[in-house]
C-alpha cells in the first residue's frame, strides 16, 4: 500500500485518489469562466466581499473609504510618537533623498538616483536586513510583453480587466510601455532570466494573462532580481541604515514632507533625517493578517508606508480589495500560508479536491481563483481537513512532469522542491495541500505618474502604492511594477531635490492626527506604525512588563 | 504537533525553554518570549535572514540550518548567526570581464581552499558549495552559476569556512558576469524596447485609455488568449 | 621560578603526525575517479595527470590512504557530505605513462612532421621522478621522455640537470634565488646545444620560462631559450599546428620552428 511519509494518516484516502485519477485529468482542462459566473463567485465566496469584514475610515483624506478592520485598526490610531518627546533642533543626516525600504523598488530608486545627483546625498533606511523584503521572496515571474504575438497594448487589457477596470490607466500606460526597459536594465545588471534552448528568453503563462509573458529565474525571480540590485548598490557606495525604520513623516511649515523621524532598532534611539524628497517604498500588509489569514508576506509587511503616509494627508486608495493567493500552503503546519507560486499551475498542475476532481481553471485571475479554492472547501465541503482544522485543496505538482517531462520541477521549481522536501513531500510524486493565504496589498498610497503622492515631497512606489492593479493584481505585475516605478520615484525625486528648499522639520501632522482622532471621537490605546508583528506566546504576553 | 501537546526543551543561547514539538526553530523562539528583531525575515527560505547554528544533545555536531524552516528537536543548542562579518568586494560590473582569472583577481583566498567540504555541510540550501569554490578556482564561471543559483547568502559557509572564503560573494559575481557578458542582452526585449521609444504602441494605447468603461471591458473580454 | 604564563610545549601535537588535512582534496578526486565508474562513465578507475604536481600529490595521497589505516578512518571521518568512504581502488597515472603504455611505436605512426633536426632537451624536475616509487620513471636514469621525443623525431639533449629543482614556489618570495636556479639548467641545456627544453609541470614553465625576462637581468650572459610542455611538441609533430597554442608560449618558440620548417 502506498505511504505518504509526510501527509498524516487520514489524508491517504484522498491521496490515492487524486493519485487514481490523474492519468485521465492529463491534457484535460477545466473550462475558464464567463465575467458573471466570475463576478457571481467573488460575491459569494472571496473574502474581500465577506459581510463585517470592513469598515468605512472615519477619518483622513480618504474618510468613508472601507477598508478591514485591520487597516482601519492601524489608521485609527494614535501615532507612535508625540512631539514632546523628539528633539528636533539637531538633525542627524541633512541629505537629498530619503528612501524608506530597501526591497526592489527602494534599491531601484537608490540606483537610478545615484545617476542624477551625488550619492551622498541619497539615504536609504531600511527596517530590517538591507534586501530583505516581499520581493525577494516573488517566485513565479515578472511580466513583460516580449513575444512576438503580444504587445504593451494586449499587456494593458489584461492588467485592466484583472483589476476590474478600477486601475490608474495613465499608471498601468506607464507600467506595460516601460516593463521591456526594465528587463533590458536588469540583463545590464546581470540578472539572468530563464532562457529557451534557442537562447531566448523564456516566457510562461500566467493567471488572467493572454499571452505568454512572464519571465522567471526559476522560482527564485525576486531573489535573483533584489539580490543583483543589492549587490550593484552595495558596489555604488550608497548610504544607508539598516535596522532602521521610519516612525513619523517630517513636514514644514509649508505642509511639504521633508524627512522623517528614525528609531533605531536595535539601541531603541531616535534619529532625525531631513530630506528634500522622501520616497515611501516600504511594501504592504500582510502581516496585519486581515481576516485571520495566515500569509505569504515578509515580517516586515506591516503596512507601515500607508500609516505613515496617511498621518501626513496623503490619500490612499482600493484598500478595500486584499489579494489572496489562491495557492498558500495548508500543510505542512510549519510552512502554512507560504506561497506555492503561480507558475506551478502555469506549468501544468492542476487544483483537485479531495475526491480528485477539478473544479476551476487552473489560470483564473487570481481572485476568482481564491474564490473557487474557497468554495471547494467551504461551499461544496470538498476540501481535505488538516490535524489542525485547517482545510485545503490539492495542487497536483507531480503533472508538471509527466506534461514538461522527467526533471522540470527540480529544476524550475528548486526552492518548491526543496521546501517540501525538508518536511518528507516529494512534489514530484505527490500533490500539495494548498488554501488561499493573504498575498498582496492591492490598493495603497495615491500616487501620479511622477510617484508624487498628494502631499509635496514625499513619492511611493511598490506595494505601498495604489491604482496600478485597481482592485486585483496578476501575477508577475508586483515584481514590474517595483522596477518601473522605483526608478520613476528615483528620477523625479533627485529632480525636486535639485530645485526645492526645505524649511524646519516639524511634526504638527501629528498633532493634526490626534486632532483628527479626537473629533471623530475614536479613543483607543492603539499605536501604529506597528513596525513588528506580535508572535509571542500567550504566557510571555500575560506577564509582559518594560522595566528598561 | 501541538494538537498531541508534546513539548521539547530546547536552550536558545543556552537558556533552557520548553516549547511545543513541531515548531520550527524561529516560531519556537517566539514562542518562547522573544520578539525578533534581526534573524528573522522572509519566514519562507528564501532572504538568508535567519542562519542559525545547533548542536543537539549528545551530538558533536555542529550543525547550520535556517530558523524558519528547520524544526526544533529535543535537546537542542541553539544560536542564531543574524550576521556575516564579511567585507563586500567592490566592483565596476562595466568594467570587468568573465576571465578565467576573475574569480582569482578579486577573491585570491579561494586559492586556499582545501576542499573541506564544511561550506557544503553547512548549506541550508543543500548546496555543492565547495564545487563551485573549485570550479571559480578553475575559472568554469558556468559551472559556478549552475551549482550557486539557488543561493540566498545566508552566510552560514562563510561562518564555517576555515580557509576564511566568502563563498556567497564568488557565486554573485560569477552569475552577473554569466548573465551580462556571456549570455547578454536579448535580441526581443532590445527590439521591443525599440518598438516602444519609436512610440509603435502609443496610439492604440491613448484610444484604450480614452474607451468608455463598457467599450473597455468588452475590448478585454473578446481579446484572443494564446497562451 | 616559574615561567609565567607557560604552556606545554607542543610535543603531543608533534608526536600526532597530523598531516590529514591536506590529503583531503586529493582523495576527494580519488572518490570521485570511483563515482565515474559507477556512474559508467568509464570503464576503469583510472585518472591521468597532465601536471607533475597533481600527479605526485593524489599518488601519496593514494599511497597513504591504501597503507595507514589510522588516517584513512580520521579522513573518512572528516570527508564531509560525501555518500560513501573512497574505496582505494583508484590508479594515478602520467599522461606519459599512458603514453609508454599505447606504445611508442604507435606514437611514431601518428606523426605527420618529424621533428627532425630540433634538439630537444627533456627536463623532468623533481615531482615527476620523486620520491622513488612515486614517479614515472627511474629517478635516476628517466627515459621515459627521451623515449617520446625520439619517437617524434626530435634529437634528444640529454642534460645532467634534467632532474635539478628548478625553484619551486620559492619563487614566490624568494624570486632570485628562484631564477638562479632555473638560470643553471637553462645556460646549461644552451651550452649542450639544446635548441629547446621539453617539460611537464606548470611550475617548472613558469620559472624556467616566464622568469627569463627575470633572469636576463640577472645574468647578464643569457641568452634565453624557448621552453614547451610535451604536448605542444606532440601536437607539432602530428600536424596540429593550432592545437599547440604556441603563442601562449614565452619566449616565443615559432621564429626558430619556423628556422627549422617547423612552423608555417
Amino acid at each position: 500500500m502506498e505511504e505518504y511519509p509526510g501527509y498524516p494518516e487520514e489524508m491517504w484516502d484522498s491521496l490515492r485518489m487524486v493519485e487514481e485519477t490523474r492519468d485521465e485529468r492529463i491534457g484535460k482542462t477545466y473550462p475558464r469562466m464567463s465575467e458573471e459566473e466570475r463576478e457571481r463567485i467573488l460575491r459569494e465566496w472571496h473574502p474581500d466581499y465577506k459581510e463585517g469584514a470592513k469598515r468605512p475610515l472615519r477619518i483622513g483624506p480618504s474618510k468613508g473609504m472601507m477598508v478591514p478592520h485591520e487597516v482601519a485598526d492601524i489608521l485609527e490610531a494614535h501615532p507612535l510618537i508625540t512631539p514632546d518627546m523628539i528633539d528636533l533642533s539637531e538633525i542627524d543626516y541633512d541629505v537629498d533623498i530619503l528612501i524608506i525600504g530597501a526591497g526592489g523598488a527602494g534599491l531601484s530608486a537608490a540606483l537610478i538616483a545615484s545617476e542624477h545627483i551625488d550619492k551622498e546625498g541619497i539615504l536609504l533606511v531600511q527596517k530590517l536586513r538591507l534586501g530583505d523584503s516581499n520581493s525577494k521572496m516573488s517566485q513565479g515571474g515578472i511580466q513583460a510583453a516580449l513575444g512576438p504575438d503580444d504587445s504593451p497594448v494586449l499587456h494593458f487589457l489584461d492588467i485592466m480587466g484583472g483589476g476590474h477596470f478600477a486601475n490608474n490607466p495613465e499608471l498601468v500606460e506607464i507600467l506595460v510601455k516601460e516593463a521591456p526597459d526594465v528587463i533590458k536594465w536588469h540583463q545590464s545588471l546581470g540578472v539572468l532570466y530563464d532562457r529557451n534552448p534557442d537562447g531566448s528568453i523564456k516566457l510562461s503563462p500566467g493567471g488572467g494573462t493572454c499571452r505568454r509573458r512572464m519571465l522567471s529565474c526559476k522560482d527564485y525571480t525576486g531573489l535573483e532580481i533584489t539580490r543583483v540590485l543589492l549587490d550593484e548598490f552595495l558596489n555604488r557606495e550608497i548610504p544607508y541604515l539598516e535596522f532602521t525604520c521610519a516612525v513619523e513623516l517630517l513636514t514644514d511649515e509649508s505642509g511639504q514632507v521633508v524627512g522623517s523621524v528614525l528609531y533605531d532598532l536595535d539601541s531603541d534611539e531616535y534619529l532625525i533625517a531631513r530630506a528634500k524628497s522622501t520616497i515611501l517604498a516600504t511594501g504592504g500588509y500582510g502581516r496585519l493578517h486581515i481576516q485571520g489569514f495566515e500569509t505569504t508576506n515578509h515580517y516586515g509587511a506591516t503596512g507601515d508606508g500607508i500609516v505613515l503616509a496617511y498621518h501626513v494627508g496623503a490619500e490612499l486608495r482600493d484598500l478595500d480589495a486584499t489579494q489572496y493567493h489562491p495557492t498558500g500552503a495548508a500543510w505542512p503546519e510549519q510552512i502554512v500560508g507560504q506561497l506555492c507560486t503561480e507558475k506551478l499551475r502555469g506549468r501544468g498542475a492542476q487544483p483537485v479536491n479531495r475526491l480528485g476532481e477539478l473544479f476551476v481553471n487552473p489560470l483564473e485571475p487570481r481572485d476568482v481563483e481564491a474564490a473557487a479554492i474557497i468554495r471547494e472547501c467551504y461551499g461544496r465541503e470538498l476540501g481535505v481537513t488538516t490535524p489542525t482544522g485547517m482545510r485545503g485543496v490539492w495542487l497536483d505538482t507531480p503533472l508538471i512532469d509527466i506534461i514538461n517531462g522527467e526533471g522540470t520541477i527540480e529544476r524550475e521549481f528548486a526552492a518548491m522542491y526543496r521546501t517540501f522536501k525538508r518536511f518528507d513531500i516529494d512534489i514530484r510524486k505527490e500533490p500539495i495541500l494548498v488554501f488561499p493565504t493573504l498575498h498582496y496589498q492591492n490598493g495603497g498610497v495615491v500616487i501620479n505618474a511622477r510617484c508624487e503622492t498628494t502631499v509635496p515631497g514625499l513619492y511611493a512606489a511598490g506595494e505601498v502604492s495604489g491604482g496600478v492593479h485597481g482592485k486585483n493584481r496578476l501575477m508577475g505585475n508586483s515584481q514590474l511594477e517595483l522596477y518601473v516605478f522605483g526608478r520613476r520615484a528615483g528620477r523625479f525625486a533627485a529632480e525636486r531635490a535639485k530645485r526645492v528648499n526645505v524649511g524646519k522639520p516639524t511634526l504638527k501632522h501629528v498633532e493634526r492626527y490626534e486632532r483628527w482622532l479626537r473629533e471623530a471621537g475614536i479613543e483607543t490605546d492603539r499605536r501604529a506604525p506597528i513596525l513588528l508583528p506580535e508572535y509571542r506566546g500567550k504566557k510571555t504576553l500575560e506577564h509582559h512588563i518594560r522595566l528598561l | 504537533m501541538e494538537k498531541e501537546g508534546k513539548m521539547v526543551t530546547i536552550y536558545v543561547m543556552g537558556k533552557k525553554h520548553r516549547v511545543p514539538a513541531g515548531l520550527t526553530i524561529m516560531k519556537a523562539m517566539e514562542y518562547a518570549g522573544y520578539q525578533l528583531r534581526r534573524g528573522v525575515g522572509c519566514r519562507g527560505g528564501f532572504c538568508g535572514a535567519c542562519a542559525t547554528l545547533y548542536r543537539v544533545k549528545g551530538s558533536y555536531k555542529l550543525q547550520a540550518a535556517l530558523a524558519c524552516q528547520k524544526v526544533v528537536e529535543d535537546g537542542m543548542y541553539i544560536v542564531q548567526i543574524p550576521f556575516t562579518p564579511a567585507e563586500k568586494k567592490l566592483y565596476d560590473i562595466e568594467k570587468i570581464r568573465p576571465t578565467p582569472n576573475v574569480f582569482v583577481e578579486h577573491f585570491p583566498e579561494i586559492t586556499r581552499c582545501l576542499s573541506c567540504n564544511t561550506c557544503t555541510k553547512a548549506c541550508p540550501q543543500d548546496l555543492m558549495v565547495m564545487d563551485y569554490v573549485q570550479a571559480a578556482l578553475r575559472g568554469d564561471i558556468e559551472k559556478v552559476v549552475e551549482l550557486s543559483f539557488d543561493c540566498i547568502a545566508c552566510g552560514l559557509c562563510a561562518i564555517r569556512c576555515p580557509a576564511e572564503i566568502v563563498p556567497y560573494q564568488v557565486a554573485q559575481l560569477a552569475r552577473r558576469l554569466y548573465s551580462k557578458y556571456i549570455l547578454g542582452l536579448s535580441e526581443e526585449v532590445e527590439k521591443r524596447v525599440a518598438e516602444v521609444e519609436e512610440g509603435k504602441f502609443d496610439e492604440e494605447l491613448e484610444q484604450l485609455k480614452r474607451l468608455p468603461p463598457e467599450e473597455l471591458r468588452k475590448r478585454y473580454e473578446s481579446r484572443e488568449i494564446r497562451v | 621560578m616559574e615561567l609565567p604564563r607557560w604552556n606545554c610545549c607542543g610535543t603531543v601535537h608533534a608526536l600526532a603526525k597530523d598531516d590529514v588535512m591536506h590529503h583531503l582534496a586529493p582523495v576527494r578526486v580519488l572518490l570521485r575517479v570511483e563515482e565515474a565508474v559507477e556512474a559508467g562513465l568509464v570503464d576503469e578507475p583510472r585518472v591521468v595527470t597532465l601536471c607533475a604536481m597533481c600527479y605526485n600529490t593524489l599518488k601519496r595521497a593514494n599511497h597513504l590512504y591504501r597503507n595507514d589505516s589510522d588516517k584513512r578512518r580520521v579522513i573518512e571521518s572528516i570527508m564531509e557530505k560525501e555518500n560513501r568512504p573512497y574505496g582505494g581502488k583508484a590508479e594515478v597515472i602520467h599522461l606519459l605513462e599512458l603514453l609508454s603504455e599505447l606504445g611508442w611505436g604507435k606514437i611514431s605512426e601518428r606523426v605527420e612532421r618529424p621533428l627532425e633536426e630540433l634538439r630537444v632537451a627533456p627536463y623532468y624536475g623533481c615531482l615527476l621522478l620523486r620520491p622513488r616509487g612515486f614517479g614515472v620513471d627511474d629517478p635516476e636514469e628517466p627515459r621515459i621522455m627521451e623515449n617520446l621525443l625520439e619517437a617524434l623525431g626530435a634529437e634528444v639533449v640529454d642534460i645532467p640537470f634534467k632532474s635539478r629543482c628548478c625553484g619551486a614556489y620559492h619563487t614566490v618570495f624568494m624570486k632570485e634565488e628562484a631564477a638562479e636556479l632555473s638560470y643553471k639548467i637553462l645556460r646549461q641545456a644552451s651550452e649542450m646545444g639544446a635548441d629547446l627544453i621539453a617539460l611537464s609541470c606548470p611550475l617548472c614553465m613558469f620559472n624556467m620560462a616566464d622568469r627569463q625576462g627575470l633572469i636576463g637581468r640577472l645574468f647578464r650572459d643569457f641568452k634565453g631559450i624557448p621552453v614547451l610542455y610535451f604536448t605542444q611538441l606532440m601536437a607539432l609533430a602530428f600536424g596540429l599546428e593550432e592545437e599547440a597554442h604556441l603563442e601562449e608560449n614565452n619566449p616565443d618558440p615559432r621564429p626558430l620552428l619556423r628556422e627549422r620548417g617547423l612552423w608555417r
